[in-house]
């Protein structure tokens, strides 16, 4: 379906390049300099090799932005981020959604539980996921893309949805995955991780 | 305009900054007010034996195109000559202007004694401080970091804050909007349930002097425990002495009293993902000596359509029905009865509804501003300022989503996804068109 045509994105580069002036020294960095690192965790290609960091790579630009618009604004509190968005400039924000959403995502290479990842697409039918994130996973504006996601990643994120308010997400999230099991949980990990 | 007495202490040239500051987040903010998230309850949002928490939408059995999703709310504001105004149409007499900009999803308004004008907003987490100086008006981010903090109501120089199940009080804030003072946080007092879909607040202080409290229901379609959810209550300022008002709301996030009968009114939005056709969206009344009463959800919707995935033997009896239809998926927000003398005799004592416009439908509709004419028990629905919703492109240009009486009578109307509100006043067109 078609939505708003982003009407952000000229927005926000036009607004940001008038405002250069308005540039610290610690906002000085380049684009570059940032994606580099971004790269210490979420990999080199936007696909994370360590246990429970998100990969970023294929995540629809608008997701990205919002998510550290959001933690730059202290509305999403993530400490191991806190220092890293801190000093982002909203030429920063678009920058680097537009870097992820660019790079292909691949599969994590950790090991995915054929038959666990089968009973997730049940659970993932029944739980109304797909008009969201849509059939392929691979989310759109702000919904993020969960197909290749880590496992180690969506487990905990699923249950952290699930078991306490999470500021700056859409609510209906928690709605979605209300009172669903651990098990249930691990299979939609599985099934979106396969994907 | 009332702003006129007030002046805030900045030079021009500094309120511009401001101006823009506001709008990419790069303004001076306070610490936010203990915004740390509640901790994680051992059995979260547990419900009463009986009632499963599982939301029973089937996307499939619906019959829609299953991709839609809500709309996102842009973080960053429309520059003031890009602002929709061209698109607004009214009826003849009526006039739009850009009022104030700069305030990336500002929804609610509520106006300090003083003249400040206050906005509350959902996922940026913000509210915004709106003064003028020498006719020109500067948003400021007042507070930042809360949870969807839609609720706001003033009172004796106190602005009440009413995020996700938190609330705080801030005494004398018009005296203090470069640095605002540790709130008084009644979040306990209030006692809100800690479930967070359909939580974000609308609040208001009615004619009675209780703090009037939207309580949504955690779910698009399931069970509620009717003690807790779907309500809306009332409460003495300070949160204490609870009451529930109504029930069986799915829910509401605007109403107001009308101004002679000095019932409540308020809007109810529709289940998604039961057909593109509804149910409608719901405008109730409170009667008088029904205080309490049940309204239908989950299982009875609009003019009595038994719900489709809840099934209840009798599911509407006993249901208070609605006065009005408001449209499918319309979602109505703000609701006002016009009270000012700056209209025309018509327009007295009708409510006016910013209808945010729909989601969970292929043809879009709503994005607009609609009047309710309320006879007694029933109201009458027309269109009032409309164009921004293309119905051949299926698009959208605003999203209309609170409407404020000015004191001077004209109408202030809030647009979320542009930042910005839009000031309509009538002038009395001449008799004789001479030229």
């Amino acid at each position: 379906m078609t939505c708003i045509k982003q009407p952000w994105r000229p927005r926000a580069l036009g607004l940001a390049a008038a405002l250069t002036f308005a540039a610290t020294a610690s906002q000085a960095a380049t684009l570059q300099e940032r994606i580099a690192l971004c790269a210490g965790c979420h990999g080199e290609d936007g696909n994370s090799k360590i246990d429970k960091i998100p990969s970023l790579a294929g995540q629809p630009a608008f997701f990205v932005l919002n998510s550290l618009f959001l933690m730059r604004e202290g509305v999403r509190k993530v400490d191991a981020m806190a220092s890293f968005v801190k000093d982002l400039t909203d030429e920063d924000l678009d920058g680097l959604s537009r870097h992820y959403a660019a790079l292909p995502a691949k599969p994590s290479g950790e090991k995915i539980d054929a038959a666990l990842a089968q009973k997730g697409a049940a659970v993932a039918t029944q739980r109304g996921c797909v008009s969201c994130h849509l059939p392929t996973l691979a989310g759109q504006e702000q919904m993020p893309r969960v197909a290749r996601q880590r496992i180690d990643y969506l487990i905990p994120t699923l249950k952290s949805y699930r078991d306490a308010p999470r500021p700056g997400a859409d609510t209906a999230m928690s709605a979605a995955i209300a009172g669903a099991s651990d098990a249930d949980i691990a299979a939609l990990a599985n099934f979106a991780a396969s994907k | 305009m009332a702003f006129s007495t007030y002046r805030l202490a900045l030079p021009a040239a500094a309120s511009i900054a401001v101006l823009i500051a506001a709008s990419t987040g790069w303004a001076q903010q306070p610490a936010p007010p203990t915004a740390t998230p509640a901790p994680p309850s051992a059995v979260p949002g547990q419900s009463p034996p009986g009632f499963s928490q599982m939301d029973q939408t089937k996307v499939s059995a619906s019959g829609q195109d299953q991709n839609l999703k809500p709309h996102p709310v842009p973080p960053i504001a429309t520059p003031v000559d890009k602002l929709p105004l061209d698109k607004i149409k009214l009826p003849a007499g009526f006039k739009a202007e850009v009022w104030s900009s700069g305030h990336p999803g500002g929804r609610t308004m509520v106006m300090g004694d003083k003249g400040t004008m206050f906005m509350g907003s959902r996922i940026i987490g913000r509210v915004y401080a709106i003064t003028e100086k020498d006719g020109k008006r500067t948003p400021k981010v007042l507070l930042q970091g809360l949870t969807q903090p839609n609720g706001l109501a003033f009172k004796d120089g106190s602005l009440y804050v009413f995020a996700i199940n938190k609330v705080y009080r801030y005494d004398k804030i018009e005296d203090n909007l470069d640095n605002p003072p540790q709130p008084v946080e009644l979040t306990a007092a209030y006692n809100l349930p800690d479930t967070i879909h359909h939580n974000w607040k609308y609040v208001a202080i009615g004619p009675d002097n209780k703090m009037y409290v939207q309580v949504g229901s955690n779910c698009n379609i399931c069970e509620i425990n009717p003690g807790t959810h779907g309500q809306i209550r009332r409460y003495n300022l300070d949160g204490s002495g609870m009451e529930i008002v109504a029930r069986g709301i799915r829910n509401t996030v605007g109403f107001d009293w009308h101004p002679v009968t000095k019932e409540l009114w308020f809007n109810d939005n529709g289940r998604d993902w039961a057909g593109n056709a509804g149910p409608e969206d719901e405008l109730n009344r409170i009667p008088k000596d029904q205080e309490g009463g049940f309204f239908g959800f989950p299982y009875c919707h609009a003019m009595g359509i038994p719900d489709p995935d809840i099934k209840k033997p009798n599911a509407c009896a006993g249901v208070i029905l609605p006065a009005a239809l408001l449209g499918p998926h319309a979602a109505g927000l703000g609701l006002k009865f016009y009270t000012g003398t700056m209209f025309p005799k018509q327009y007295q004592n009708v409510a006016f509804i910013a209808r945010h416009g729909s989601w969970n439908r292929e043809q879009k509709f709503g994005y607009d501003v609609a009047i309710a004419r309320t006879n007694g028990a029933k109201a009458t629905i027309e269109p009032f300022l409309t164009g921004l919703l293309d119905q051949q492109k299926n698009e959208f240009y605003g999203r209309p989503a609170y409407v404020f009486q000015m004191k001077d009578g004209s109408l202030l109307v809030s647009d979320e996804t542009n930042g910005a509100t839009y000031r309509i006043s009538y002038e009395t067109p001449p008799k004789h068109a001479s030229r």
